[in-house]
């Protein structure tokens, strides 16, 4: 339980999180990001072309999405396989996500509220799971996507026999 | 309705006098229609007359609903519980744990103050955004209400609550009526740590709100006038000439008006809302609460149950920070931040200096407003200029095709890129707001640029940290910390710290907390923080 002073110790870093996510994960994120980006940029083009008047102004948002589309489907899913890692221990969660924005996140146990293992439709093709850990703040959230489901469903239920042993207030 | 000793059973009605109330609110609510008709001799026609048929139509309804209302609801308090059943079609019966209870208040608007009602609120620390609400009891008289607030109080005092969920406490005590409340301030300890002053006003006056204000006074006046025959709109196209004024002049002379209409109509609001303001901190039992009191006509009391407070929060609106503005607010669980009603603030917008002086008096000894916050690297500067001009950037490149193909004319981009200068300023006067420090048990984050906000978190309130790098403050060697926590915004961040000392300060964000995953030294795994 030290407390350290900021200025003193500069060079303290965190480990990487243990487990790595499931490797469907990356065709997971592919198809997602096909669906998220193509449908618009179908539309935007399908607009240019019927609606002659608003062809100059659609210019720069086709080439927008199409940009942003060509990164999210051909760069995001594998930067993100390496950066997401996660691991679950009596004390606390911990977590790493994101691409373009790397964020890490630790809960501790003493304040988990709930625990979930959620699967949204694309993610049930895959057979995959995302374990989600929530504590009393509205963002304090650790979401660990793209595991597989029998992975997630087994940390949520070890998780909340460690996380009722705990007793506290939670807020 | 006397409440007799042996009520603790029987069902009980709220005081008859809602009901009289409402006959003559009802009788009120057709006065301007006959006044205009007999008084003004406006011709009896549903086109003329529709705005004041409206009110009277509301206030008639209105009044029938809420005597149906009183027909159908009782209540009672029996040794354990507080129920109270309500409902016309749809029959509704809520039973309160009396060891839940963490707050019993009332509030009053005019016509309750002028009948002797009162509103009584009893909280039970639900969730807010949990669906959940207190229980209400609108309206009991005066001495029923100070009668049930005691008992429920006292019952608390004597069996504190086993379960801990977040209090709602709101909502308010008559100012009017001292000589009720005299009696519990006697056996509680108030200490009074600021009052009203009138000159807040000036603090309060100004805002862009004031022209929405003036949009509906003079709408509302437009129409009331029009229902007594008098055309508004006519008086004031002769009060001067218009035509010699110019379009330009016109406008200006418009823009001002309404804008001292409006500022005038917000400075007599603010006086009506926050007249007789105090805070003070009343302590029963071994609970201490900050409670407010504040307005003239309708009263309001909010108290905040101190063992539930994470901090405080200071914001200081950009536009009047030279002159000294400031909201003060506390972080506390339970307390809805998105409620019109504000009851986090502890103060009415007002000067900086009496914010910090109270907050130092809330605080005591260990105040974490008076540490030093450290300043963030100039990188993070270099960050805001790079995203401002990086936003200015949207408009004028959509604007290019277009101006290429001639649908625009050729200067519109060059004009949207105008943005560009105060896209800048914007920056660093974002940048000149950033700062942080740990002092002692709290965190002091200090950010924003539309309402540079000071926020003091207590460190054993954080539930999660997080620290993120976009690839742009991986370049420039900078991290933003954040702490999550169940109270008032729920997260409370350092933007743009050093990346080296990221880990470092959020480790003394929450003591222990990352013990389990941070390496000192040499041992440098991280692929995600590192060089």
């Amino acid at each position: 339980m030290a407390t350290h002073d900021t200025s003193e110790h500069q060079d303290v870093r965190v480990r990487v999180p243990l487990l790595r996510i499931d490797r469907r994960a990356r065709l997971w994120w592919t198809l997602r990001n096909l669906l998220l980006c193509g449908i618009p940029l179908a539309a935007l083009i399908v607009a240019a072309v019927i609606w002659e008047p608003a062809r100059v102004w659609l210019v720069a948002p086709i080439v927008a999405v199409a940009l942003v589309g060509v990164a999210k489907v051909g760069v995001e899913p594998w930067w993100r396989y390496r950066v997401h890692r996660w691991e679950v221990t009596e004390r606390a969660t911990y977590a790493s996500s994101g691409w373009l924005v790397v964020e890490w996140r630790v809960a501790p146990t003493s304040r988990i509220q709930t625990v979930d293992a959620l699967r949204g439709p694309l993610e049930q093709l895959f057979g995959l799971a995302t374990l989600r850990v929530t504590t009393a703040s509205s963002y304090g959230a650790i979401s660990i996507r793209g595991l597989d489901r029998s992975v997630a469903q087994d940390a949520a239920d070890r998780l909340a026999i460690v996380a009722e042993l705990s007793e506290g207030d939670a807020t | 309705m006397t409440a007799s000793t042996t009520a603790d059973a029987s069902w009980q009605r709220l005081s008859i006098r809602v009901v009289w109330v409402d006959v003559v609110v009802s009788v009120i609510s057709l006065l301007p229609g006959v006044i205009a008709i007999v008084v003004f001799g406006v011709e009896p026609s549903l086109d003329a007359l529709w705005p004041l048929a409206l009110v009277a139509v509301l206030g008639v309804a209105g009044a029938v609903g809420d005597i149906l209302r009183w027909a159908f609801t009782t209540y009672r308090v029996t040794p354990t519980d507080i129920e109270r059943r309500t409902g016309l079609f749809v029959r509704r019966h809520r039973t309160l744990d009396r060891d839940r209870v963490r707050s019993v208040d009332t509030a009053a608007k005019l016509r309750h103050r002028l009948a002797g009602l009162r509103v009584v609120t009893v909280g039970a620390g639900q969730q807010t955004g949990a669906g959940e609400s207190a229980l209400v009891l609108d309206a009991l008289s005066v001495a029923d209400a100070a009668e049930l607030r005691e008992r429920l109080l006292r019952a608390r005092v004597v069996a504190p609550p086993v379960t801990e969920p977040a209090p709602g406490v709101e909502a308010g005590e008559a100012a009017g009526e001292r000589s009720a409340e005299t009696d519990t301030d006697d056996a509680d300890s108030v200490e009074v740590l600021a009052t009203f002053r009138w000159w807040w006003v000036v603090y309060n006056m100004f805002s862009i709100w004031a022209f929405l204000m003036a949009a509906g006074l003079l709408w509302g006046g437009f129409w009331l006038a029009s229902s007594f025959g008098i055309d508004l709109f006519g008086i004031v196209s002769r009060l001067a000439d218009w035509e010699a004024l110019g379009w330009l002049g016109t406008l200006a002379l418009a823009v001002l008006g309404a804008g001292v209409l409006g500022a005038v109509g917000l400075g007599v609001t603010f006086l009506l809302e926050s007249g007789r303001f105090e805070l003070s901190r009343v302590r029963s039992g071994d609970r201490s609460y900050l409670r407010t009191r504040r307005g003239l006509l309708s009263t309001r009391e909010v108290s905040r149950d101190e063992s539930r407070m994470r901090g405080v929060s200071i914001g200081e609106p950009v536009l009047w920070r030279w002159m000294g503005m400031a909201d003060t607010n506390v972080i506390t669980t339970g307390l809805d931040v998105w409620d019109m009603s504000e009851p986090t603030a502890i103060l009415p917008r007002g000067p900086i200096s009496v914010s910090r002086d109270v907050v130092q008096r809330v605080f005591g000894v260990e105040n974490p407003f008076d540490v030093p916050l450290r300043r963030h690297p100039r990188t993070a500067l270099r960050r805001r200029l790079w995203w401002a001009t990086a936003i200015s950037a949207v408009a004028p490149a959509v604007l290019v095709a277009p101006a290429l193909a001639g649908v625009v004319p050729g200067w519109a981009p060059w004009a949207a890129a105008a943005v560009w200068p105060v896209a800048l300023l914007a920056a660093v006067v974002a940048y000149r707001a950033l700062g942080h420090a740990v002092a002692g048990d709290y965190l002091v984050v200090r950010a924003g640029l539309f309402s540079r906000t000071t926020s003091a978190l207590r460190r054993d309130a954080v539930s999660t940290i997080a620290v993120r790098q976009s690839v742009l403050q991986r370049r420039l060697g900078l991290a933003t910390v954040s702490a999550m926590t169940a109270a008032g915004w729920s997260a409370y961040e350092a933007f743009d710290v050093p990346a080296d000392g990221a880990v470092a300060l959020a480790a003394d964000v929450a003591p222990g907390l990352l013990d389990e995953v941070i390496e000192r030294g040499e041992a440098r795994a991280s692929r995600m923080m590192g060089s």
